[in-house]
Parts: C-alpha cells; sequence; structure tokens
C-alpha cells in the first residue's frame, strides 16, 4: 500500500514515466481514496507554499551570497554543498523586555541552488551578512571587548589561550562584542552546518555575537539569562 | 520559466483527451487555486464558484497552451482573470463569462468541501510546525520539492543521493503530515 502511495505521491510530483502515470491514473481512477490523499497532496502544497509567501523569507545560502559580493570569499563553503544559513527571529524587543516572538519564527530549509533563497540573501541586510562571514572566517582571532562571565551559559569554562572562547567539553561557544549593533533590534539566529551564530542586541548600543556548535535549547536560557541580568 | 517537466507529462495527457489526467491536474491545482481565489476575492464561495468556472475554462482551452510558463501560472491567470469579469459583471450584469461556458462544459470534480479546503490559520500553523519536527533529511528534500519546484533529479544532485531515495523521503513526509493531519483532526471534520 505504501508502495502505491509513493508512487502516487510522484505522480503529483509528475516524477512518473508516461506508461507508469497512465498506470497509476487508472488506479488513482478505481479508487476514492486514492483520489482524495493526492488531493490532500494538493492541500499541503498549497498550505506549505502559502504559508512560505506569506512569511517574510529569510532563508538563505552563504555561498551564493559570497560569490556574489566576493567570488573569492566563497571559496570556505564550497565543499558544502548544502550549507544553509537559516536566519530565525526568536525575539522581539519591546521597551526594556526581551519577549520570545515565536510568531515570526521561521524555519524553512531549502538549497544552495535556489534562486529564490539567493535573491532572499541578497535581499537581506549586507551589513549583517558581512559581519556574520568576519565572525565565522576569523571565530578565533577578531578583536572583541571582553565578555561578562554572567553570559556564559552554565557549564562552560574559559579556554585559557582566548578569554572569550568556552567549552563544556563538548560544544564550543566564542563571544565577540563591539560597539555596533547593525540595526538589529531583535536577537537573530543563523545556523550554517553544525555551528550556530547567535546576533544578541544589548540595551547598552553593543551587539554581542555568539558563534559555536551550540543549539538554540542552548543558547536559549543564556540568551534569557542576559537580558534578565541587565 | 517554462512548464515543467511533470506538467507536461500531464499536460499531454490532457491533450489526447485522457479525462482523468485532467482530475488530477484539477485534485493537484484546486487548493492552490482555491486559496490564491479566496485570498483575492476575500469570500470562500465566490472563489469555489470561480474555481469550476476557471477549471472548465482550462479544459476548454487546454489546446491552446503553448507551454509558455508553469502550468499553474497559466491556471492561475485564468482564474484571476474570470475574478476580474466576475467583478465587472456583478457591476454591469453582464453574462459575457457563463454564456461562453454553457457548452463544452466538463465536470469539476470537487472532493473537499470549501471549507476544509481552507484550512484554518491554528492548524496551519501546527502543520507548519509539525513538518519542522521531520528529520532534516526528509524536511530538505519535501521543501526543496514543494518551496523551491526542484525536480527530483535536481534534489538528488543537491543532496547527493540516489533518486529512489529523494522519491521516498518526499513520500515519506507526505505521508507523515497526513497522519498527523489525521491525528489532530485536521480535515476530517
Amino acid at each position: 500500500m505504501d508502495k502505491d502511495l509513493e508512487k502516487l505521491s510522484a505522480l503529483y510530483d509528475g516524477e512518473l514515466s508516461s506508461k507508469e502515470m497512465q498506470e497509476s491514473l487508472a488506479e488513482m481512477n478505481a479508487d476514492a481514496s486514492l483520489k482524495e490523499t493526492f488531493h490532500k497532496f494538493g492541500l499541503i502544497s498549497a498550505l506549505v507554499q502559502r504559508h512560505s509567501e506569506q512569511k517574510t523569507p529569510k532563508v538563505s545560502f552563504l555561498k551564493d551570497y559570497l560569490s556574489k559580493i566576493n567570488p573569492l570569499m566563497s571559496n570556505f563553503v564550497t565543499a558544502a554543498a548544502t550549507v544553509m544559513i537559516t536566519l530565525i527571529i526568536l525575539y522581539q524587543f519591546d521597551e526594556d523586555r526581551f519577549q520570545v516572538d515565536r510568531d515570526s519564527s521561521l524555519q524553512l530549509s531549502s538549497a544552495l541552488s535556489s534562486d529564490q533563497a539567493k535573491n532572499q540573501l541578497l535581499n537581506a541586510d549586507q551589513n549583517i551578512m558581512e559581519h556574520m562571514i568576519h565572525i565565522m572566517q576569523s571565530n578565533q582571532s577578531h578583536n572583541s571587548q571582553q565578555v561578562s562571565k554572567n553570559w556564559v551559559p552554565v557549564g562552560f569554562s574559559v579556554n585559557p589561550n582566548n578569554p572569550n572562547q568556552y567549552s563544556n567539553g563538548r560544544n564550543n561557544l566564542f563571544f565577540h562584542l563591539e560597539n555596533k549593533q547593525l540595526g538589529i533590534k531583535k536577537v537573530k539566529y543563523f545556523k550554517a552546518n553544525n555551528n550556530w551564530i547567535y546576533l544578541i542586541p544589548l540595551q547598552d548600543g553593543r551587539l554581542l555575537t555568539a558563534y559555536g556548535d551550540v543549539p538554540p535549547s542552548v543558547a536559549d536560557p543564556m540568551i534569557q539569562s542576559i537580558y534578565q541580568r541587565k | 520559466m517554462g512548464v515543467s517537466k511533470g506538467d507536461e507529462v500531464l499536460l499531454n495527457e490532457i491533450k489526447a483527451g485522457n479525462t482523468m489526467a485532467f482530475e488530477a491536474m484539477v485534485l493537484k491545482y484546486q487548493p492552490k487555486l482555491m486559496s490564491s481565489l479566496t485570498a483575492y476575492t476575500k469570500s470562500p464561495d465566490q472563489a469555489e464558484e470561480l474555481c469550476q468556472k476557471t477549471f472548465i475554462r482550462v479544459w476548454q482551452k487546454i489546446d491552446s497552451f503553448r507551454g509558455d510558463s508553469a502550468l499553474f501560472t497559466w491556471i492561475y491567470r485564468i482564474g484571476i482573470n474570470m475574478a476580474k469579469n466576475d467583478f465587472a459583471s456583478s457591476f454591469s450584469k453582464s453574462s459575457k463569462i457563463t454564456d461562453s461556458l454553457d457548452q463544452n462544459e466538463h465536470d469539476v470534480p470537487q472532493y473537499l468541501s470549501p471549507e476544509t479546503e481552507l484550512i484554518a490559520m491554528e492548524s496551519e500553523n501546527k502543520i507548519m510546525e509539525f513538518i519542522q519536527t521531520l528529520d532534516t533529511e526528509t524536511k530538505t528534500a519535501f521543501t526543496l520539492r514543494e518551496i523551491d519546484g526542484k525536480t527530483y533529479d535536481e534534489i538528488a544532485q543537491i543532496l547527493q543521493c540516489p533518486i529512489g531515495t529523494v522519491r521516498s523521503r518526499i513520500f515519506r513526509a507526505r505521508a507523515l503530515i497526513l497522519e498527523f493531519m489525521n491525528q489532530e483532526n485536521i480535515l476530517n471534520g
């Protein structure tokens, strides 16, 4: 039965040969439940595509962006054919509070070769992208102000050779702090392969960038505590 | 962008008079057209009526479709023109569209009511959240297909896996979403 439905799914996508398609159409014609399932595939498509269009898409691919602004810079991600950077707005800045803004979160994924994704990325704030690229390229050597120990997630300890690198033995996290906010009003995070970049605008006008293989589940309480300690 | 390879095969069957192929096309694009027309008219009832008329027109005009655009784009244009004419005729009392549709009508199948076509926003959000819980491989293949419109071959190249794997991952995503919709009683009411 699953094989029939898998074939129906391929029929829906127009991925059957003419002969297979005719067989599948005949099967569908003889079975109302197959017709209903086929139609539900259409509903799912409509829903996913409508949702994708409604939200301002923020799915972007670094390689396309880099090759556009500087072909040489794209080399460091060339091998990562499926490198994805997914921008997700997690928190909404509201006066003195940073609130969770789940409604505006967007978690779509796409492909490196997607024209749509490329355009979305090119429409994204170039300063933010360049900042992220800078952080990703130089996470161990950039000039950064010293970060507060209060911001470091529980269980992480400082690397004796780099005061802005912390580890819990399993995950590494680099901090970068500077006097600019790049117009960011909300905490944003990006994903690139197994690493995450968190851009955290502080209320004193500085921008804290955290970069490492620390997933949102770990970073979430860290970000909350940064604002609570302000 | 012209008609996709997948739609081209379907289209050839429809042009050859295969009514099952036409029915499959209606089943495939009706939800999307309903969604577009409802957004345009702000009236599900009107959208449903226009949807029916649009597919009748599509059946009548399918031979004139040259494949210069995606199939749905062409269907969508017909639907929006129908809506515009409908709007104009509601003032002029003109029966321009319906007159032209009296001949060669083809039954447009309707399997789900317009109410169920329009999945409530709350349910939509639930489904989108559920999609995010799918494993990365399944979700990526599914979104490459549904959002980026990639063919199985293109997805296989991007994900560096066999086409059969792409096919099964996309099906797996759909099957899990349908299962979730059943569990949540979405569309079952």
